[in-house]
């Protein structure tokens, strides 16, 4: 499999302090990738060595193969769109488009112009007077206008409202429908990301916590409840992820590739939302040992 | 990249380009008036000793004439300030601005490698406050030159019209130095503004190291591009300051420029002091210090670039200033490519 992000070892310091240590990640080609995790967890770091923005202090990173914004063609082959999505605040948009123009070779006119038309943006607006919502689809418009291989957006929506949010994420998905470019796109809240993505990956104190298809994600975990027990009573095929207990009850979210066949246990399926907050809250790495094996007869 | 650079460019230099075009309009109109002045004036017909006298009946009059001591100091303090004027606001923010309006995530992700993307803003905002100092300077140097002119036939008593081409601040408001100066000023404002990364500071910090150098050029550094020459003269009462026995004018070397200058006594050491056996001859007689220093065996010993060093002092300062630019403009890209964000 082709990946559009194929990290290992990576770090970033600044001064003393590591913003980014030890990320390895590989992401897939082809998808529409969220990355999610707490403020702090380095999405920002890791984002901007993908796009060349940053050199990493340690460790290595590939974007489609090739080292990140080493020439002007691997800069051509990833359109970004950066944290609060900064434009030229004097310049027109019409400015904004000419500058895409004059500085991407495989620059798309039709397309942005129709981009611009569709959004109902005057050419002739200065962009600081764009609003939020407004100044993110331009900048998705450069983005996408230089026809980009992949595109990588940081926390896009972050500061928009609501109904920017949704009007930001219908552009995006109309991009990956018309153009199928893989797409990373990163958030700390996962609501923004469940309804347009595909695949996930959490990242938490610059580890991956989880990576998958987000179908796959969901249909492999599920939330077992019942009678008290420990969790060492659970068979060593079901990792556990998260546990509860009261006096007499315990909740478990267990991650299985298997059926579940304990009588005792009722198990429901888990929301996107539960998965990435029982991740991003767990603590690292639990190894458990000697729990039993079960083996189902037939 | 260089059409996006002017796009750019354009929009934070009209204001200052329409007050330069106002200046030089201002010069090209009273500039030809000035040189008829010069032309009618006695200077034209003079012959040795008469000069200086004419000269200094020109620079008199001149002195009194609306608009030309004004033109002529707002031309000179104009030129001073238009290298620092650079550095502050078009050097400083180049890079500290796309910095901190985080722009620089957009810039640096087209396609264009962000050392072109450098090299572009800088040659071009470099050359183009290059040749805005020249216009400035050239046009300057070409109206003030009847006043040069009468300065260096020695008329030159009567304020503003004083310093010879020499002197600090004529030197360094014509020639070719004040394009060194802007090509300096505005590399390092760009510099400061990628090492420090926030654009006001980034304007400070070159506000004052522009002007340091400035100072300390003129003293400590110029004097010595070319190693000065020394003389040492009998006393002449005209050309000696009696307060400190400093040298005022160099004998046998019209227009050179007295880098450092003092009384030697008979046992030659230097001495700022008026002997005592001549102190009572002050007063009355106001020249005669000069005989009687001389009779006790004082001599006077001068430090000096003569007025022929101007054009190599002006080449040597302005290759300086320029290496110097170069300097931080390898700063900006050792700064840039390092990746700022």
């Amino acid at each position: 499999m082709n990946l559009v992000i194929d990290a290992a070892g990576l770090g970033k310091q600044y001064g003393r302090r590591w913003a980014l240590r030890d990320c390895s990640a590989a992401i897939p080609e082809g998808k529409v990738v969220g990355l999610v995790g707490p403020n702090g967890a380095g999405k920002t770091t890791l984002l901007h060595l993908a796009v060349g923005l940053l050199a990493p202090t340690s460790g290595s990173i590939k974007v489609l193969g090739a080292n990140p914004g080493e020439d002007a063609a691997q800069l051509g082959r990833v359109g970004f769109v950066a944290q609060d999505t900064p434009v030229y605040p004097r310049l027109s948009v019409a400015a904004h488009l000419r500058m895409g123009a004059w500085l991407n070779p495989k620059w798309d006119t039709e397309l942005a112009e129709r981009r611009i038309g569709e959004l109902g943006l005057d050419p002739h607006q200065r962009a600081g007077t764009l609003s939020g919502g407004q100044r993110a689809q331009l900048a998705l418009a450069l983005a996408i206008s230089k026809r980009p291989e992949c595109l990588i957006l940081d926390e896009p929506v972050a500061s928009l409202d609501p109904l920017a949010r949704r009007e930001f994420h219908r552009s995006l998905m109309e991009v990956v429908a018309t153009q199928g470019i893989s797409v990373v796109l990163s958030s700390h809240l996962i609501g923004d990301l469940e309804r347009v993505c595909d695949y996930l990956v959490v990242l938490v104190a610059s580890r991956v916590r989880l990576a998958g298809e987000v179908s796959d994600l969901v249909s492999s975990h599920c939330r077992l409840s019942g009678p008290r027990r420990d969790a060492s009573s659970l068979p060593a095929n079901q990792e556990i992820i998260e546990e509860s207990h009261t006096d007499r009850q315990s909740t478990f979210l267990v991650r299985t590739a298997d059926p579940i066949h304990d009588p005792a246990w009722t198990a429901r399926p888990v929301t996107l939302d539960d998965l990435v907050i029982a991740y991003m809250s767990r603590p690292t790495a639990p190894e458990r040992t000697g729990r039993p094996t079960l083996k189902v007869m037939s | 990249m260089i059409r996006f650079t002017w796009l750019q460019f354009r929009l934070r230099a009209s204001a200052a380009l329409a007050a330069l075009a106002a200046f030089v309009v201002v010069l090209a109109v009273t500039g030809p008036h000035l040189a008829s002045l010069y032309a009618s004036s006695a200077i034209a017909g003079c012959h040795g000793g008469t000069c200086a006298t004419a000269a200094y009946d020109f620079l008199s009059r001149l002195a009194i004439t609306s608009p030309y001591p004004i033109v002529y100091e707002l031309g000179s303090g104009l030129i001073l300030v238009t290298p620092g004027i650079i550095g502050i606001f078009y050097g400083a923010p180049l890079i500290a601005r796309e910095i901190e309006s985080r722009t620089f995530a957009l810039a640096w992700t087209q396609s264009i490698t962000r050392a072109r993307w450098l090299a572009v803003k800088l040659a071009m905002t470099g050359l183009a406050a290059m040749a805005v100092t020249a216009v400035l300077s050239l046009s300057y140097t070409w109206w003030a030159d009847p006043i040069s002119k009468a300065v260096g036939l020695g008329g030159g008593y009567n304020p503003p019209f004083t310093g010879g081409r020499l002197s600090s601040v004529i030197f360094a408001t014509g020639g070719i130095a004040p394009l060194g100066y802007a090509a300096f000023a505005f590399a390092l404002g760009t510099a400061a503004g990628a090492l420090i990364r926030r654009t006001v500071p980034a304007m400070a910090v070159t506000l004052v190291i522009f002007a340091v150098a400035q100072i300390t050029v003129p003293l400590v550094v110029r004097p010595h591009l070319i190693p000065p020459d020394h003389k040492i003269t009998t006393i002449q009462s005209a050309a000696l300051n009696f307060g400190n026995l400093t040298a005022t004018v160099v004998p046998g070397q019209p227009g050179a420029w007295i880098i450092s200058s003092a009384a030697l006594n008979a046992a030659g050491h230097a001495t700022s002091a008026l002997p005592a056996a001549c102190a009572g001859a002050t007063g009355l007689k106001a020249q005669s210090p000069g005989p009687c220093m001389t009779s006790l065996g004082y001599k006077e010993t001068i430090t000096y670039q003569p007025a022929s060093r101007y054009w190599p002092l002006q080449w040597l300062e302005t290759a300086g200033y320029l290496a110097l630019a170069l300097a931080m403009a390898g700063l900006c890209f050792w700064r840039v490519g390092r990746r700022v964000s």
